[in-house]
């Protein structure tokens, strides 16, 4: 009981340790460690550190700086495997670039459309309002399709 | 002195476009740069550079290997201690390298590597106040690109800055030296390469044309190519 009001139901041990939930098991585990961290260093830290907790990130590597690529590569049959590899990697970059390229309006119109405050259904739902009102003005009103009147014998 | 981006900064120098940056972006410090409360100190010498969003690190020239968390290298096993194998990464200390990190690895299926193979492999640790450690297989227990490379390849070292030349997704080098060539590469961000060709002419003629990348230019990178493929032919 207690166990359940703590938080969500937690997977047990046993399910996480089964094969095909390595990647839950990974997330769980990711998030506990985080958890935990806080938990102990809460106290170590000064107002003025959570003021401008994150502000900057350290990233002590090039290769994310200057998004290099992976060292290691195979042409022409050298190593099947690696060349298998290094395809998948193509086709999966080639296949974002095109959902990104079929997309007419990027991410970042849409998100400066929705900022400047205008909801981009409210003006869609007036113009159909609009069409309403005229078809009223101009037409008769399409009569009601008449009911099913039974047969008098 | 305060610097700004494409300047040279020494290290000390205050760099001062992050200090007034003021968007609500986070802001990434590279390698180079340290923070000491508001303000960013260069700690090495070379140009600020700033990367893709904002992204600022400072682009200096480096023969000695630092570990970096998630960085591949390749590296040299030099014993069996235990369970784990130390490897030689051209870092201040020898790298672990436990034997259950393979992939397909248990307590009684061994992998199989010996004294002196040479591994590509990533950092999984790399702290200043331990000894970094290696693993060859991903949070998946797949292997991927990683693994003891065979033991008829050529190893050899160069700079950082032509690891980062040559790894850049700009750099056509290796495209177009794999339309003239086979050849089986691992460039470790240690320094060290490793190659196999189908010769062993044909594998100094790649090693050479990689040394040789470090002062081409981008644009001349096909002529070098070409030059080596013409070599190779007439040694034939």
């Amino acid at each position: 009981m207690t166990g359940r009001d703590h938080s969500k139901a937690k997977l047990s041990k046993g399910i996480l340790e089964m094969k095909f939930m390595k990647r839950t098991k990974e997330k769980v585990e990711k998030q506990q460690f985080q958890e935990e961290g806080e938990e102990y260093f809460e106290n170590l830290l000064t107002t003025r550190m959570k003021s401008e907790k994150d502000k900057f990130i350290i990233e002590p590597s090039f290769t994310y700086c200057e998004k290099l690529i992976d060292g290691r590569l195979s042409f022409q049959g050298m190593n099947p495997d690696i060349e298998r590899l290094m395809e998948i990697e193509n086709e999966s970059k080639r296949v974002m670039l095109e959902k990104k390229k079929e997309t007419d309006i990027s991410d970042e119109q849409m998100a400066r459309h929705i900022s400047r405050g205008v909801n981009p259904l409210s003006r869609h739902r007036k113009e159909k309002k609009y069409i309403r009102r005229v078809q009223v003005e101009d037409e008769e009103p399409i009569p009601k399709k008449p009911k099913f009147l039974k047969p008098v014998d | 002195m305060e610097v700004t981006v494409g300047d040279v900064a020494m290290p000390g120098d205050i760099i001062k476009d992050i200090s007034t940056h003021n968007t609500k972006d986070k802001i990434i410090l590279g390698p180079g740069l340290r923070r000491d409360g508001e303000v960013i100190v260069a700690s090495k010498a070379g140009v600020l550079r700033k990367g893709q969003s904002a992204t600022y690190y400072i682009d200096s020239y480096q023969k000695r290997y630092i570990p970096n968390r998630g960085e591949n290298v390749v590296g040299i096993v030099t014993q069996k201690v235990g369970d784990i194998f130390k490897v030689d990464i051209a870092a201040s200390e020898q790298a672990g390298l436990s034997y259950m990190a393979f992939e397909g690895a248990s307590k009684r299926n061994r992998p199989d590597v010996q004294v002196g193979d040479v591994v590509f492999a990533k950092l999984l640790v790399a702290s200043k106040d331990m000894e970094p450690e290696l693993v060859c297989v991903d949070s998946l227990g797949k292997k991927g690109k990683l693994g003891v490379l065979s033991s008829d390849g050529m190893l050899f070292t160069c700079s950082f800055s032509l690891v980062r030349k040559i790894l850049n997704p700009e750099c056509p080098l290796f495209k177009m030296l794999g339309k003239e060539q086979a050849y089986d590469l691992a460039v470790g961000m240690n320094g060290r390469v490793w190659i196999k060709a189908r010769s062993v002419h044909e594998t100094i003629a790649v090693a050479n044309a990689i040394l040789a990348a470090e002062y081409t230019a981008l644009s001349e990178m096909n002529s070098l190519c070409n030059r080596i493929a013409k070599m190779l032919l007439q040694q034939r």
